[in-house]
């Protein structure tokens, strides 16, 4: 008995060297559960990554999921989720939102938006002062900004959106929406938004440059089309980084899910194909 | 399911098959008196577990209305409850919180989808009970169920994607959004539900009604109006509460076809809000603890309080017509 | 079992030109106005399964969603919706028809019920995005456990429970009295009677009730993405009970609205096919025992 005893602790012993030993070494032997909460559109890259992640490390458990993005360094600062990630630095204050004190901000990618409308407008290009007029309510006929006579419909995201704050910060420079009127609405996600662009003839809107497709048309910023070239050449300015926040520096799992994500493998691979641009891109 | 089985326990010990129903008297093997004990416990403790049950659903209803009100009554130290019920000026930027339009907003687009779904459900209810062929009920009811089960994302998207053009394209209008568009999509929504349960209760109207009305050389007709709808009334009324409850409550069909924009529901195309719609848009972009917050809180509160008050109007019609 | 009345109203009404129009005339728009939304409902069903039923391959069904590639499935999300369904019926159906046969039994009818009556009604009524609001005050806040499958069961159960109960009590009072007393006058306990009289008359209305009870509870988006997430844990048959559980319902959301994959419309035109033919697997599998049951009750 008490052979066995003394045996079982050496072997527990071993293992327990061994294992501390693989830590320091390969990271195939983490353990932890790391949760996710915030924007949407940042979720389709967190499960990519947590895809891959957890094939490297099967110990670790991630439960991502999405609500909007404030939620998500909110969640992080009520203790519910490791990681927040949000469209914008969370630790300093926006338009609409104060900062979050005490939390990280990791960049994981750049996040390019477009101004999109329906086919049928004329117009392919505005200047930041025709959008400024345009969704303040200044101007509401397509005539007015070089296009044909017809009123301007004016598709917003709900206050709170992530690509809103981008978009009013980088493209219209801090101006106002306008938040009334018979042809303005506002809808929930990216999806609702691209459907109801590509639906409704001469409405305008905005959404992430990955969701634009060949049924509606993204427009000119002051004459620079919005591609990933012209982001990476600093010529289009309307972008934004996305952000994991952390309470504190990242620390163990957390720490090696985010630096998984930053690295030049999954920044060169999978975080490109989901058509999001490599934060390493912009000089 | 649960409940025979519970019950199917209970008669292992009595050895008596399937003749049960009239054994339980002389079902006599000496032990008379410890089988009317043990038969009154099993009464008594179904009885228990059956109040329990209700007490339960009570206490669920009871927790809700606590939470939200906890939350929501926290409005109150930023906001007055005037402004708040019947300012219209709904701009949470700008530190405005005036929920009239979307309590409005509530009444109209439920007033309107009741107006347009219960006349076709009952008429469907009808035609299901009485007048269809009975292939044609057997094949009708299960179609009907199924529309219950479509995803409300599915009903949104096929608003947004079929209808409101359809919309656009008959009237003129420039987006085709509004209160009119959610009404008929609710309505859809609300259809399948208010026929089967009123189909069921018009079903169960005793035969004998309908002989007595044949009999007295009613019309079909007229055993319609003046003796089976009469009598199922509950049914019926019970079906409408329940689809009432549906229009009031959905979110993410509404959403996706009302257009959100916080101005007046004066008319049937102009992109307006609901209490709903307006807390599923705008609850995951607040931040916790802020009087936005507490608003929609507030406001969830508020649909709670708007849907048990019309119950209980409706609750208090069916009195005074059961005592004419 | 029911009234076969139609074509014997003739043989009895009585000449009077009037009301024989307008039995007429209410026939044929109640045939007309039925036929119109029946075609209708035909018309929609046929477009969302035409959609996608041919499309669907068992890789599809079976397989594990993909963020960037064509070709994801639906295999955890499909499984993760079965398995919630279950766990909430297991709670909603006996507490739900518990309740009920005591609103349809034992109860008496003075105010107290009344008002029990007013909650049960007042909590079918309570909108679902507010029970995912309560879902995570209890589940994410109070018990910390984060948004797991257990978590969006239960708070689908609450959702579907006053349902469960109303159509419970509706579907045993309809039973008629003769039949209660009868069983009552041959010394049958009060228990032996809803076993065995009661619930298995009122079968018919409590299975329509669990029907749509389990569809509504399939569908069901909006308190699942607050209680059990909009992610799976990303393996098949994934049993525990804390995983995060997206269904099938909220995955098409989350396809339609967020999804970057190139395919995202035609896995949402799959998946809401795979719904709606689910649920009327539900419907086909509740139902056929009670059809068989009436022939042999004819």
């Amino acid at each position: 008995m008490k052979l066995f005893k003394s045996l079982s602790v050496a072997a527990m012993a071993i293992a327990l060297v061994t294992t501390s030993v693989s830590v320091a070494g390969a990271a195939s032997s983490l353990s932890g559960k790391i949760v996710i909460n915030g924007s949407s559109a940042l979720l389709p890259l967190t499960l990519q990554a947590a895809n891959e992640f957890k094939k490297l490390n099967p110990k670790v458990k991630i439960s991502a999921s999405a609500a909007g993005s404030v939620t998500g360094p909110q969640s992080v600062r009520k203790g519910i989720a490791d990681i927040g990630a949000v469209d914008w630095d969370a630790s300093t204050d926006v338009p609409g939102f104060k900062k979050f004190d005490g939390q990280v901000a990791n960049k994981v990618a750049v996040i390019p938006f477009a101004a999109v409308v329906n086919k049928n407008v004329k117009s392919d290009s505005l200047t930041t002062k025709q959008l400024q007029d345009i969704f303040s309510g200044k101007v509401t006929n397509w005539k007015d900004v070089g296009g044909a006579d017809a009123d301007i419909i004016v598709v917003n995201r709900a206050f709170g959106s992530g690509t809103r704050v981008n978009f009013q910060m980088k493209a219209l420079q801090g101006s106002d929406f306008l938040s009334k009127g018979s042809n303005y609405k506002e809808v929930k996600s990216s999806g609702d938004m691209k459907t109801a662009i590509e639906t409704t003839p001469n409405a305008i809107g905005y959404i992430d440059l990955v969701y634009v497709t060949s049924s509606m048309k993204a427009l000119q910023i002051n004459g620079v089309a919005p591609s990933e070239a012209n982001v990476i050449n600093g010529t289009y300015k309307v972008w934004g980084y996305g952000y994991y926040m952390t309470k504190g520096k990242p620390e163990g799992a957390v720490k090696a899910f985010i630096e998984y994500i930053q690295s030049k493998k999954f920044q060169n691979g999978s975080l490109k194909k989901l058509k999001f641009i490599p934060i390493s891109a912009i000089k | 399911m649960q409940l025979e089985n519970t019950a199917q326990s209970t008669l292992v010990g009595t050895k008596s098959s399937s003749t049960e129903l009239g054994g339980s008297i002389k079902a006599g093997s000496g032990k008379k008196f410890d089988r009317k004990n043990r038969l009154l416990f099993y009464n008594r403790f179904f009885k228990i577990a059956c109040i329990a049950s209700a007490a339960f659903v009570c206490l669920i209803l009871f927790s809700i209305l606590f939470f939200m009100f906890r939350t929501g009554i926290l409005t109150f130290r930023d906001v007055s409850p005037m402004t708040f019920f019947f300012s219209s000026d709904w701009s949470p930027e700008n530190e405005s919180y005036g929920a009239f339009i979307f309590i409005f907003g509530t009444f109209a687009l439920t007033l309107l989808t009741l107006l347009i779904s219960v006349p076709l459900s009952v008429i469907i209810a009808v035609f299901l009970a009485e007048i269809a062929p009975k292939w044609m009920r057997n094949l009708l009811r299960p179609v009907l169920d199924l529309l219950v089960g479509i995803p409300s994302v599915v009903y949104g998207f096929l608003g947004m994607t079929i209808l409101i053009p359809l919309l656009r394209d008959l009237t003129g209008t420039n987006m085709g959004d509004g209160i009119l568009a959610a009404a008929i999509v609710l309505t859809i929504m609300v259809l399948p539900t208010i026929s089967r349960i009123s189909d069921d209760a018009i079903s169960v109207v005793p035969r004998k009604y309908r002989d007595a009305s044949y009999a007295l050389g009613a019309t079909r007709f007229q055993t319609i109006f003046k003796v089976i709808i009469p009598a199922a009334r509950s049914g019926i009324m019970y079906a409408v509460i329940l689809g009432m409850a549906r229009a009031i409550g959905e979110t993410m069909a509404v959403v996706m076809v009302i257009g959100n924009t916080p101005q007046l529901a004066d008319a049937l195309f102009k992109p307006t809000s609901v209490l709903t719609s307006n807390i599923v848009m705008q609850i995951a972009n607040v931040p916790f603890d802020s009087t936005w917050n507490n608003a929609l809180y507030m406001m969830g509160f508020l649909l709670l309080v708007i849907s048990l008050l019309m119950i209980v109007i409706v609750r208090l019609f069916q009195r005074k017509g059961a005592q004419q | 079992m029911r009234a076969a009345a139609s074509g014997s109203g003739g043989a009895f009404s009585s000449g009077k030109g009037l009301n024989k129009v307008k039995n007429r005339t209410f026939t044929v728009f109640v045939w007309g106005i039925s036929s119109c939304i029946v075609l209708f409902i035909c018309a929609l069903l046929f477009l969302i399964l035409q959609k996608g039923l041919p499309h669907l391959t068992w890789d599809f069904i079976m397989g594990l969603p993909s963020e960037m590639e064509e070709g994801g499935g639906i295999g955890p999300a499909l499984f993760n919706s079965f398995y919630m369904l279950v766990i909430s019926l297991a709670i909603s159906i006996p507490l739900g028809m518990a309740a009920g046969i005591y609103l349809a039994e034992f109860a008496p009818s003075n105010k107290l019920i009344g008002f029990v009556r007013i909650c049960v009604e007042g909590l079918a009524s309570v909108p679902s995005i507010i029970f995912g609001l309560f879902g995570i005050a209890l589940f994410v806040e109070m018990f910390q456990i984060g948004l797991t499958i257990i978590g969006g069961a239960v708070s689908l159960a609450f959702l579907n429970l006053p349902v469960m109960t109303r159509v419970t009590e509706e579907a045993i009072r309809a039973v008629p009295k003769e039949v209660k007393q009868a069983s009552f006058a041959l010394g049958a306990t009060h228990l032996q009677t809803i076993r065995r009289v009661l619930v298995p008359s009122a079968i018919s209305g409590i299975v329509t009730g669990i029907c749509l009870v389990a569809g509504r509870a399939f569908g069901e988006s909006a308190v699942i993405i607050l209680t059990a997430g909009v992610t799976t844990s990303g393996e098949m048959w994934d049993f525990n009970l804390l995983s995060p559980g997206e269904t099938l319902a909220v995955h098409l959301w989350y396809v339609q609205s967020e999804a970057i994959v190139p395919d995202a419309v035609s896995i949402s035109d799959k998946a809401a096919a795979v719904l709606v033919f689910v649920i009327l697997m539900f419907n086909v599998v509740f139902r056929i025992p009670l059809w068989i049951k009436d022939r042999k009750n004819k």
